[in-house]
């Protein structure tokens, strides 16, 4: 992403070509993806996912922290998001900010805890926290609904004043989370862009001397973690809708591990876009192999065991490492063909 | 006071299982600084295999099966707790082998490595046994309860118990009197010289790792009766190894051993008073620790904070 990012022109831009090529490829997506067996709810949770899995990546990619209870942050939003509908107010606006807010907040609080820590300690630390929220959303059967969840969840309308847009179908579901997600991706690519990106991908490659260049390391780690809550959460309470429930499953640190995978097959460490790789690539081998056997998450496994051993900088990282060497060999071939010309070689 | 005694001995119980389980996470993380999150799956992997082998049905042929059901249980059950080991330190050896490549890398790495294998292990397990729960049988020695004062306590918790401090001690001895001990500490120190001096560390690595999926396994099988044998508790065993670790100090043992009692401690008080939530106590303590101690109570620096 560092590199990208230096040599790209895009860097500066609001909206760039892959981005647009990208938001209008998925706005077709309702349109065949029935015809090729699956249906337009996957579409729907990879968009969610996506989002989330980017905003995991601002920790994990661009600040290089590794944090294993994310899931907490996305549960929380789906809880925060489906309490304010049923106990505040049912306004759809108000309940995604609740989300993003319930989960910002959840983020402060555990990033002003394990801000000085480093490395493994980080590591352990996301996971205790993640157990401690994990064990609050099942144990706090009153207001969590325990192991059953939080059920009633609605899809509100999305109301702008003159017009509103009723969500309970899935396509119409599809495309209001693509408008989020297109603002959504937008704006955590300006964010990376930034200045304050910057600084948070020096400190991703050495702490010591981004503090030695006068940095607030400590500051920009808890900003850092807090945002990617806050978006983790509003994915969250989209996923509520999505579902039409909030379940503390997806808080466990299994699930916290996968998001981990999906950003890590993808390439998140090289690639802005790789979690959108990894998550598309999860989603549907879920559904597709498991639709052949029942032991899919054997195979996705093996995939990601091999992925960590050859190729750690994920699929997107093999992407662009194959157009190097491709672009490289036409060079070279091309140079050969010059030298022949010149000094007529072979003959 | 004597209301809270029985709290008090469920506790320490708890915390000796606690150290036993993390025992192995801790000689992985302590001597090879690799960070095994498939323990709790070779954790579970080792209570499913004994559960087989002590089982009415043991995956050998007709003969052997016949003269191996013959034996009375209490043999079965002691050969197990050796056999079962060495075939899930099979699997260990596998990871070994896989996770070669990821030394000298960022530990991570080796972290993501073993969190696939975990995975893997975890449905493997789901493919031949399903998901329903199982039982391990044990001898009726270790078997029912015994009356302490009025109250009725289980003879297994006592047994578990003393298996578990037993085993703390073997690994003391092996670690801190043997000559194996002593080249394995200082390759984890200095790999250069060790590797200068004529030792193959590769192998040494590998022992470690097999040694430590051995002690998985045999935690396993020692708290299967308790906590019962299903497909979650490989997960149930990693978090409170990976919170003894961080809470004791990554490379201590006696760290280790004491967070172990601590954590069992808490959780059993805790049980006392509000048993719903006697779990997050655990986390709570860990935090409070934490916040004050930055790498655990006897915590030395290490190439893990990097």
């Amino acid at each position: 992403m560092i590199v990208e990012s230096k040599s790209s022109p895009d860097a500066a831009r609001l909206v760039t070509p892959t981005m647009l090529v990208l938001w209008l490829v998925l706005a077709t997506v309702p349109l065949w993806i029935t015809r090729i067996g699956l249906y337009p709810y996957l579409g729907i949770e990879i968009l969610i996912w996506s989002l989330y899995a980017l905003a995991f990546n601002l920790v994990l990619g661009t600040a290089g922290l590794p944090s294993f209870g994310h899931g907490a942050y996305f549960g929380i939003g789906a809880y925060a998001f489906g309490l304010c509908q049923l106990e505040i107010v049912a306004n759809l606006w108000i309940c995604l900010m609740a989300a993003a807010a319930g989960a910002g907040l959840a983020g402060v609080l555990v990033a002003l805890f394990i801000s000085h820590r480093r490395g493994i300690y980080y590591a352990f630390m996301t996971i205790a926290f993640g157990q401690i929220f994990w064990t609050l959303a099942i144990k706090s059967h009153r207001i969590t609904g325990g192991e059953d969840g939080l059920l009633k969840i609605k899809r509100l309308p999305a109301d702008f004043g003159l017009v509103s847009f009723d969500l309970t179908d899935n396509v119409a579901f599809y495309y209001f989370v693509l408008a989020v997600f297109a603002v959504g991706t937008a704006a955590l690519w300006r964010l990376v862009n930034s200045p304050y990106g910057r600084v948070v991908a020096a400190i991703r490659q050495s702490e010591v001397r981004a503090s030695h260049l006068g940095y607030n390391v400590w500051l920009y780690k808890v900003a850092v973690f807090a945002l990617s809550a806050a978006v983790s959460g509003f994915a969250g309470g989209l996923f509520a809708m999505a579902q039409l429930a909030a379940f503390p499953d997806v808080m466990s640190l299994h699930q916290s591990g996968y998001v981990v995978m999906m950003t890590l097959v993808g390439g998140g460490l090289v690639s802005f876009w790789g979690p959108v790789i990894g998550v598309f690539l999860f989603l549907t081998a879920r559904d597709v192999i498991g639709a052949l056997t029942n032991a899919w998450m054997l195979y996705f496994g093996l995939l990601f065991i091999a992925i960590v051993l050859f190729r750690p900088e994920g699929i997107a990282g093999a992407i662009s490492a194959a157009v190097q060497q491709h672009s490289l060999g036409a060079l070279r071939q091309r140079g050969t063909s010059a030298m022949r010309l010149l000094f007529g070689s072979g003959r | 006071m004597f209301d809270l005694l029985p709290h008090l001995l469920n506790g320490l119980t708890l915390g000796l299982l606690f150290a036993l389980i993390a025992l192995g996470f801790m000689l992985i993380v302590g001597l090879m600084e690799q960070i095994n999150l498939a323990h709790g799956s070779l954790f579970a992997l080792g209570a499913y295999v004994a559960m087989q082998l002590t089982g009415p049905r043991p995956p050998l042929p007709a003969e052997l099966a016949k003269a191996w059901l013959a034996l009375p249980l209490g043999w079965r059950y002691a050969a197990t707790l050796v056999i079962a080991p060495v075939i899930v330190s099979l699997v260990g050896m596998l990871i070994e082998l896989c996770m070669r490549r990821t030394y000298g890398k960022d530990p991570l790495y080796g972290l993501l490595l073993t969190f696939g294998a975990a995975m893997v292990i975890e449905e493997m397990i789901r493919l031949v046994w399903g998901t329903r729960d199982y039982v391990l049988q044990v001898p009726s020695a270790i078997n029912g309860g015994f009356l302490f004062g009025d109250l009725i306590w289980s003879t297994y918790r006592f047994y578990a118990a003393g298996i578990s401090a037993g085993v703390i001690g073997l690994v003391w001895l092996l670690i801190e009197k043997t000559s194996f001990g002593a080249t394995v500490k200082a390759g984890a120190h200095d790999s250069e010289i060790v590797r200068a001096l004529g030792i193959n560390l590769s192998r040494l690595r590998l022992l470690v790792f097999v040694f430590g999926t051995m002690l998985a396994a045999i935690a396993g099988i020692i708290v299967a009766p308790i906590w019962g044998i299903r497909p979650h508790m490989g997960v149930d065993a990693v978090i409170p190894a990976f919170l003894v670790i961080v809470l004791g100090g990554v490379g201590s043992f006696w760290g280790a051993v004491v967070a172990g009692l601590l954590a069992g401690l808490c959780v059993g008080l805790a049980g006392a008073y509000a048993s719903e939530w006697s779990l997050l106590s655990m986390y709570i303590l860990l935090v409070a620790v934490v916040t004050f101690r930055a790498r655990g109570l006897w915590g030395k620096k290490s190439v893990l904070e990097a």
